[in-house]
């Protein structure tokens, strides 16, 4: 057994590597990760994934449902970390299977793979306690910005995290952005992994963060018709029943953490596509309490005031 | 049924004190799954639910006349305190802690990128959405009409407001309140929450304990707009058991207010990961509101 399955064995049962283990890993994938497209093409069959966040028995989940990698081909929309509690096990493991498996895995980045982002969700306070300092979170921050920023499959699937952009019209316009870097605050790059479809609006609205874009139908529908896809595939918004479809099954969100933060009481899915496109939804619960790692414990009575 | 939490941790279970503790004041916990206690003529509940699902929530949406709610929302998670011989009964839930948000209407808050997009080219035909995203309630509590009381889904979002809460200089004794008493029953719920699309936090929740000599609440709403503001509006309820004939409620709210420029002028961090904790860091915020009434339960049935 090679070193690199060892650590794969390791990460499954959400054990962590050591640091040195860490940086070596990630070097290897940054020579992956670094030859992909901005829209890196992936072949059918395969799942496709939404966000995870930290929440790593529920991904053990997900593996169950849609079954091992490499057996099936898979394309994760990003946000692996923050917010749930094995931030660092579930990403190495699935950077583990992108270097043990490259054509078999796809990750692009969701707004969460970023330095701002996890140093106020939960990912840069975790790798200080699991490893003492803060240099496994910057050599994951640093491969993050190697994250391809979407995914087109068979020509007719476009999936990105967030959504569209209002500066991209066609899908070459996304292969010239230069993403070797932090997530900016606002441009063309920023916009595919933040900006969330809407249905008020039916061009395109700016939230009244006055930040952030939403688009509506017609816009999905320009996009879909000028790049001759069928439909978009992306994440980014939790929905209680998995999968949300909008404008008239042009664009579908996936969204793979159940029970999201330990508390919301939703399903998850993810959508299986077989060789002919064909679509299927798995939907599935959180993990059983007695599959993971740490036994419920009563807290103790909180005397607030 | 509400999941819990992956290491049983912060917010999950309920806390029952044990048997000996309960009877000994007399106190009973409800059947039939039902969590929460009977306790001098009190019945304080507590139901803790999924969030809305996505047809729940359209409804919502069309009673509240809005097209912009929390992405979660515990609609079915509430706290009850029902004083059995008057029917007088105080809930907390978050329908009308919602329709308390949509009737304020605050002002949208900008975040700091926002100033950066000001320069960005407009798309054509652009919609600039208008609401207060950050969710902002002055909720502290629901009161039931007393005759629709009998059916508790007729009674929630009901807001009658028929209960006299008077001015009072009281204030609700709070080193009394340090005083390690046993817990007889302890619950926190969340009402609402959002994640402001990763800009912070808009978390609505309810903590209830009960010991031998008292019922006691917090009801908070905690806001932080990253790198912009942090907002906190408590309610806090008393109800002591020394007076069963004639009991009576405390409420105090207080309401406080800071932006991160002017914590960052007094010295303190302005990053936002040093304001995860509203109960920490509470104090560096100024009071802006602070108000405490009183409410006599009236004797009659």
């Amino acid at each position: 057994m090679s070193d690199l399955d060892k650590q794969i064995e390791q990460l499954k049962r959400c054990e962590p590597l050591k640091e040195s283990e860490v940086k070596a890993l990630c070097l290897k994938a940054m020579e992956i990760l670094v030859e992909e497209s901005n829209v890196q093409r992936v072949d059918a069959p395969v799942t496709i994934c939404g966000d995870i966040h930290g929440q790593f028995y529920d991904m053990k989940e997900l593996f169950k449902v849609g079954g091992d990698c490499p057996k099936t081909n898979y394309l994760f929309l990003g946000d692996f970390v923050d917010r749930g509690f094995y931030s660092v096990e579930t990403f190495l493991l699935l950077l583990a299977l992108k270097v043990r498996y490259p054509d078999r895995i796809t990750l692009i980045r969701g707004n969460h793979e970023s330095r701002q982002i996890t140093q106020v969700y939960g990912f840069y306070d975790e790798c200080l306690r699991k490893y003492g300092s803060a240099n496994v979170w910057r050599y994951c921050t640093d491969i993050f910005d190697y994250l391809s920023l979407s995914a087109l499959i068979e020509n007719k699937i476009f999936s990105v995290h967030g959504g569209l952009s209002p500066t991209i019209n066609t899908l070459d316009q996304i292969r010239t952005i230069d993403r070797k870097q932090e997530v900016p605050h606002d441009g063309a790059m920023c916009d595919l992994l933040w900006s969330d479809p809407e249905d008020i609006v039916d061009g395109w609205g700016l939230s009244p963060r006055g930040a952030g874009f939403l688009f509506g139908g017609s816009v999905v529908t320009n996009f879909n018709h000028s790049n001759n896809i069928d439909y978009i595939c992306r994440a980014h918004q939790l929905v209680m029943e998995g999968y949300k479809w909008m404008f008239n099954e042009q664009i579908v969100t996936v969204w793979s953490a159940p029970n999201y933060c330990y508390r919301c009481g939703n399903v998850a899915a993810i959508l299986e596509l077989d060789e002919n496109l064909d679509k299927r939804f798995r939907v599935f619960d959180a993990a059983p309490q007695e599959s993971r790692g740490t036994p419920a414990k009563k807290p103790a009575p909180d005397y607030f005031l | 049924m509400a999941k819990e939490d992956e290491t049983g941790g912060v917010s999950a279970m309920e806390v029952v004190g044990d048997e000996n503790e309960l009877k000994a004041v007399g106190a009973q916990l409800l059947a039939d799954g039902r969590r929460g206690l009977r306790i001098h003529g009190w019945e304080i509940e507590t139901r803790k639910r999924s969030i809305l699902n996505s047809s729940t929530l359209e409804e919502w949406e069309q009673k509240l006349g809005t097209s912009h709610l929390p992405e979660m929302i515990f609609g079915e998670s509430a706290l009850i305190l029902k004083h059995l011989n008057s029917g007088t009964s105080i809930h907390f839930n978050a329908f009308d802690a919602l329709a308390g948000w949509k009737q304020e209407g605050l002002p949208p808050v900008e975040v700091p990128a926002a100033a950066k997009w000001k320069f960005r080219s407009k798309p054509f035909q652009e919609v600039i959405l208008d609401y207060d995203y950050t969710f902002t309630t002055p909720y502290c509590g629901s009161e039931p009409n007393k005759i629709n009381a009998e059916d508790e889904t007729e009674a929630i979002s009901k807001v009658t407001g028929s209960l006299l809460w008077d001015d009072c200089e009281e204030r609700i004794d709070m080193v009394a309140l340090a005083v390690k008493e046993p817990i007889l029953f302890y619950d926190e719920i969340i009402l609402y929450e959002d994640e402001l699309a990763d800009n912070g936090i808009s978390l609505l929740t309810v903590k209830v304990r009960v010991m031998p000599s008292c019922w006691f609440l917090l009801l908070r709403f905690w806001l932080r707009v990253d790198g912009v503001l942090m907002r906190l509006r408590d309610t806090r309820m008393y109800c002591g058991f020394e007076d069963q004939k004639c009991p009576s409620i405390l409420r105090e709210s207080c309401w406080r207010e800071a932006t991160f420029k002017d914590l960052a002028a007094k010295g303190h961090p302005s990053d936002a990961s040093s304001y995860s904790d509203p109960s920490i860091i509470s104090q560096r915020l100024p009071i802006v509101m602070h108000k405490t009434q009183k409410l006599v339960i009236p004797d009659d049935l």
